[in-house]
């Protein structure tokens, strides 16, 4: 009965985590409150479609169209079903979440039966074109709203759903890695050939990550429907989609861990810049001067030299001390250049902030920030020289 | 009784025939041997056997059941398993966890008590696992069970792939050029080890091979193939002395 137990505990402790982040956020402002829901729902984004393009190795970048379908599906019922079934908010936001991830997983088998069947790209030109079809679909559809968007009654804001649902779709993926009805979804990613001749049906398995990824989108759409308390075509562009891939990849493709760090990351970053007013524009030119030749530099450390962790900490330090001289140099001469003499707001820096991130990463660790690996205690034991649970018993 | 039966299969890439009319015939319990000059077409005679490609005409039987085209991964589950010429492992997986994949077509849990992780999905998982360290025994492969399948050395590879298909239980195993790119002493090692899978694990075994020392110290029976066509058949002694065959390999020592 160990295993009910520990079980139990860990339901327990993840519905005590999501109150507790419900808690927290209570206290703050709506704007604040949002940027929980909002994480929450990019953290089971990235995380589903990590199961798609990282551990089953396919290429979807329509992730938005699931999100989208989750959303109206629960925008519509709403309006047609809420007032007569009588269920409390939390009741009918669960119920919404259901029904979302079956029309997104329906929506999931119907792009995704054809397009994974054929090997190659097919997929990512599928999906990119389903993304727009559906979006442009909900925007010439009276029923649901047109261009203007659906009003979704009632609002529902509550950030424990959403991390609930995270929690749930991180708990999925894990479980699936660490039983062996993972291996195949793993073998499919790493050589299809291989995978068929080892019994692997790999049509069925690519259908049954996209499906299952789509689900998980679409009921985080449901949630966004009923916090927002409105849906309409905007929401659901392509930069959506690409926002989650580039989650995905950041955080290195099939890493679990990877994905979550990388969407609340790449969610906050953004969020964070608005906060910055009145940069000196010469100081930002500066600044990635400064960076670029800190990358190179980087780079060419990390090719040629392969010493001892201090030999490589001492470069690296040095580097960093160069940067630094470089951007006060750079700042000074820039100065006097006429067109970088004005003051730009954080806002309209974060795009830009964003993809430098994104390069930057890609040039110094193109396999994402984790890679392949996993959060797990063993490693964090290792990390403070206690000797891992493995060695230990070896 | 007779395992696998090909009859006169064909297969034609365009213009190319590159398996021409070839009939052979396994019995439970053989050890035969296929070779052939480069491009003669083995690898595409495995290919068809295993389904990756359909006979244009002819028929492939096994255990009684045409299976001409039928899909790659319902052959595994009849009980035919492979290796590949230009190796193929799941290079980022583990050398244990290669070879669970190949041990799960038999899994009785449903994904979904998987995405639970519930205690049966634990158990068969265990016991995937154990049966899979018992293969790696055999090929001599359990002391590295944790490492990078990539990160194995070119022979080990090899060995990894026989595990691998092994772990799949068939009843049939072929061999593309297991010994390419191994050492003397290693291809002394695999002689023993593709012995000891037939004799002991009780498979029947078709393997390709170029190495003609290696072959003709090994299997029973030898079919030769030249440009898709056969060109002769039998026991290695005759195959040595074949004129048919000396010519196919002019040059090289049979
Ligand atoms: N998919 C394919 N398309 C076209 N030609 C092919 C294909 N597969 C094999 N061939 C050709 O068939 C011939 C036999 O190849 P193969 O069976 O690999 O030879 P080998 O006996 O060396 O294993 C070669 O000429 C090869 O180029
Ligand atoms: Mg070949």
């Amino acid at each position: 009965m160990k295993f009910w137990g520990v079980r139990l505990a860990s339901i327990l402790g993840a519905v005590a985590f999501c109150f507790l982040l419900e808690a927290v956020a209570q206290g703050q402002s709506s704007f604040v409150q949002r940027l929980f829901v909002l994480a929450g729902l990019y953290v089971t984004l990235a995380v589903s479609l990590n199961l798609i393009n990282g551990i089953t190795g396919q290429f979807s970048i329509g992730h938005a169209a699931f999100y989208q379908v989750g959303a109206y599906t629960a925008g519509f019922c709403a309006s047609r079903f809420f007032a007569q079934m009588n269920l409390p908010p939390a009741a009918w936001l669960l119920l919404m979440m259901v029904t979302s991830a079956i029309t997104a997983g329906l929506a999931g088998l119907l792009v995704g039966l054809p397009s994974l069947r054929l090997k190659g790209d097919y997929l990512a030109i599928v999906t990119l074109g389903f993304g727009e079809i559906i979006r442009i679909f909900a925007q010439n559809q009276e029923a649901l709203g047109g261009a203007y968007g659906l009003t979704v009654a009632p609002k529902i804001q509550y950030v424990w759903a959403a991390w609930l649902l995270a929690i749930l779709c991180i708990a999925v993926c894990r479980n699936l890695l660490r039983s062996a009805h993972g291996l195949p979804f793993l073998a499919v990613r790493e050589d299809e050939i291989a995978s068929s001749a080892m019994g692997v049906n790999v049509t069925q398995t690519k259908v049954v990550a996209f499906v299952l990824g789509s689900m998980f989108a679409g009921a985080a759409g449901a949630i966004l429907a009923h916090f927002e308390s409105f849906v309409s075509p905007p929401m659901f562009t392509m930069d959506v989609s690409f926002t989650i891939v580039t989650m995905v990849v950041l955080g290195g493709t099939g890493s679990i861990t990877g994905s979550v760090l990388a969407a609340i990351l790449l969610f906050y970053l953004p969020e964070k810049m608005r906060d910055f007013t009145n940069i000196p524009l010469a100081g930002v030119a500066a600044a990635f001067v400064a960076i670029s030749a800190a990358v190179f530099a980087i780079r060419w450390v990390m090719q040629n030299f392969h010493g001892s962790t201090k030999d490589r900490a001492i470069r690296y330090l040095g580097i960093l001390v160069g940067a630094v001289v470089i951007w006060f140099l750079s700042k000074a001469l820039l100065g006097n250049v006429p067109s970088l003499k004005e003051n730009i707001d954080g806002s309209k820096l974060r795009m830009v902030v964003f993809s430098v991130t994104l390069v930057v990463l890609m040039l110094l660790r193109p396999q994402g920030m984790l890679g392949h690996h996993e959060f797990s205690w063993d490693w964090v034991r290792s990390k403070f020289g206690k000797p891992t649970v493995k060695e230990a018993t070896a | 009784m007779s395992l696998l039966q090909l009859d006169q299969a064909t297969i034609k890439f365009g213009g190319l025939i590159a398996v021409n009319s070839v009939s052979f015939e396994l019995k439970k319990g053989d050890l035969f041997g296929l070779i052939g000059p480069n491009g003669a077409g083995k690898t595409t005679c495995f290919n068809l056997i295993t389904g990756v490609y359909k006979p244009t005409s002819g028929k492939i039987t096994f255990d009684g059941k045409e299976i001409g085209g039928t899909p790659a991964n319902k052959i595994a589950n009849l009980g035919i398993a492979r290796t590949f010429q230009n190796i193929r492992l799941f290079k980022s997986l583990s050398v244990l966890e290669n070879v669970v994949v190949g041990g799960f077509l038999r899994h009785k849990t449903p994904l979904l008590s998987a995405l639970a992780y519930m205690p049966n999905v634990i158990k068969e998982t265990e016991s995937l696992k154990a049966e899979a360290l018992e293969l790696l025994k055999i090929v001599n492969l359990d002391k590295v069970a944790d490492v990078r399948s990539a990160d194995l050395s070119y022979g080990m590879q090899r060995r990894l792939e026989i595990a691998r298909a092994m772990a799949t239980q068939p009843k049939l195993l072929l061999l593309d050029e297991p010994a390419a790119g191994m050492n003397p002493q290693e291809k002394e090692e695999l002689n023993a080890m593709v012995k000891h899978i037939r004799d002991e694990v009780g498979l029947t075994v078709l393997l390709i091979e170029h190495d003609m020392r290696f072959v003709m110290s090994l299997c029973e029976r030898i079919v030769v193939l030249d440009a898709g066509k056969e060109i002769a058949a039998g026991p290695p002694d005759a195959i040595r002395s074949d004129p048919k065959v000396i010519a196919a390999y002019l040059g090289e020592a049979v």
